[in-house]
């Protein structure tokens, strides 16, 4: 450190300062940052261990584009359509952000999978971390329900009988299966009611419990901490050094040559001659 | 009691177990707070809380899960809707024709099919997954884009996942006065045209399902089959 820093400090950064003291003192900001951010991580993490962050970002993504596209989009069976073309052809840099929207969409499918599949080729699951897996599979859900709504709401022919397909499968779930499709539908039936349904889905239910749930992911993660990957140089040295163990025990249990030795009992026919 | 002091032996009191005069008598503790049992008022309110919490939880909840959903889950009320007169479908014909309000939300393009003296209204919607069947007039047949179903020229199942032939919707010819005009026809839902005029109007009204052997079914959701073991798994179907 050098001998400027010696001194009273600037006004700028003394009033800088006392703003962020006086936040401190009241919410304890730097320290819970310091716990959520500044953790301890593993020697050998690398670019897999972003992959959650990247999901997370791209939602981020989906709910900011989804919120300016709901300022254009029009919920009804006679304008969705229209009001989805005005976006894409009339609204200036509509179909800028309405790509966005479509192509985040299928980014965060992908994303949450391979994500998933770090988790699961880490051994990321395993206790401690059982209820973060819980939740993250939650989430996984919720993500597809999004796509399932949101695909939906373009209202053109592909979307109407895709969805029309999807939920007739939801129908074919036994006994309580034709129940919940008719509850996603509105109806027995597949109509405009289907439509609002889906968008009020697509639009509150679900981003809620989206955000809930990565809430809750969030905590888990940071109060468990991150996993090495299996073949991390300190996982290695500890399972060869159990190894290396376990032989040595094994060695010490071998008899080194001094065997038990079995006596057998004489014969019988012998002791019989010898009674006559 | 002096003569007690230490020496409960001689009194049948265990050994070393005082049982003389204290200096301070122990308070007559009322306080139950070693009792798990006992219900101390702090516990009693806490349980009120609690429950009242519950209770307007509930309050709040039941109307909003039964405002979201109840609607939904109802069978919709049938009506017979006109679709026109007689003349529109000819005889030997299938006729393909969208029809509207048979239900409280619902469009449905049907199939009329008009041959050998009887009316038979046959649903479009495919029994597999509900993608609209299309009707083949050089092979009298439907087939289904999606997975490939095919059914004859009653709907019934020739090839692919279709569980069950096609849905129908029952028949009715009436005079322009609303009398009833013909007879219904050998199968459940369909209408012998004889006896009746050209002017007479046809009538669609509820859908139902059928077997392969056409008797008839409550309307099931697509996807399901009407008999055998698998239509257990849809018990309020």
């Amino acid at each position: 450190m050098s001998t400027t820093d010696i001194g009273p400090k600037g006004p700028a950064k003394q009033a800088g300062d006392s703003v962020i003291n006086y936040v401190d003192d009241r919410t304890a900001a730097t320290s819970g940052i310091g716990w959520f951010l500044k953790r301890n991580i593993p020697g050998e993490t690398s670019w897999f261990q972003t992959l959650g962050f990247a999901t997370m970002a791209v939602f981020g993504l989906q709910a900011v584009t989804g919120i300016v596209l709901a300022m254009y989009y029009k919920p009804e069976p006679t304008t969705a359509y229209a009001s989805i073309q005005n976006i894409t052809n009339h609204v200036t840099w509509g179909w800028l952000v309405r790509g966005m929207h479509k192509w985040g969409a299928s980014a965060m499918i992908i994303l949450v999978f391979l994500h998933m599949a770090r988790v699961f080729i880490f051994g990321s699951y395993k206790y401690p971390r059982e209820l973060t897996w819980l939740t993250g599979a939650l989430l996984l859900i919720m993500t597809m329900f999004m796509g399932l709504t949101g695909y939906l709401l373009v209202w053109d022919q592909k979307a109407y009988w895709a969805t029309v397909v999807a939920m007739n499968i939801t129908a074919s779930a036994p006994i309580i299966g034709p129940y919940i499709a008719d509850i996603l539908r509105g109806g027995t039936q597949f109509g405009p009611s289907t439509l609002s349904r889906f968008y009020a889905i697509h639009m509150l239910v679900i981003p809620a419990g989206i955000a809930t749930f990565i809430g809750l992911h969030l905590f888990l993660v940071s109060k468990l901490g991150i996993t090495e990957p299996p073949w991390s140089k300190r996982s290695m040295r500890a399972r060869r050094a159990e190894e290396a163990a376990a032989r040595a025990a094994a060695r010490e249990r071998e008899t080194r040559g001094r065997r038990e030795v079995t006596v057998e009992p004489a014969p019988q026919t012998l002791t019989a001659e010898a009674d006559k | 009691m002096a003569d007690s002091q230490g020496n409960d032996a001689q009194n049948g009191q265990p050994q070393g177990r005082y049982d003389g005069p204290r200096a301070i008598d122990p308070v007559v503790d009322d306080a139950h707070d070693d009792d798990p049992e006992f219900v101390t008022r702090t516990k009693f309110l806490s349980s009120v809380a609690v429950a009242g919490g519950v209770v307007l939880t509930a309050a709040i909840l039941v109307p909003i899960v039964g405002f979201a959903v109840s609607d939904s889950v109802k069978s919709p009320k049938q009506q017979w809707v006109d679709i026109g007169p007689l003349t529109s479908f000819p005889d030997s014909q299938t006729t393909s024709i969208a029809v509207s309000g048979l239900s409280q939300w619902s469009d449905a393009r049907v199939f009329l099919r008009n041959k050998g003296g009887q009316l038979m209204a046959i649903w479009n919607r495919c029994s597999h997954l509900g993608c609209p069947v299309e009707y083949s007039k050089g092979g009298d047949n439907y087939v289904c884009p999606c997975h490939g179903s095919a059914f004859d020229s009653i709907g019934l199942v020739t090839a692919g996942p279709a569980p069950r032939p096609l849905d129908r919707f029952e028949v009715k010819v009436v005079t322009p006065s609303g009398q009833s005009s013909g007879s219904p026809g050998t199968q459940h839902g369909t209408w012998s045209t004889a006896g009746t005029s050209p002017t007479d109007h046809v009538l669609v009204g509820s859908a139902f399902s059928i077997n392969s052997s056409q008797q008839p079914y409550s309307l099931h959701d697509p996807g399901e089959p009407v008999t055998g073991t698998l239509s257990n798994l849809y018990p309020f179907s």
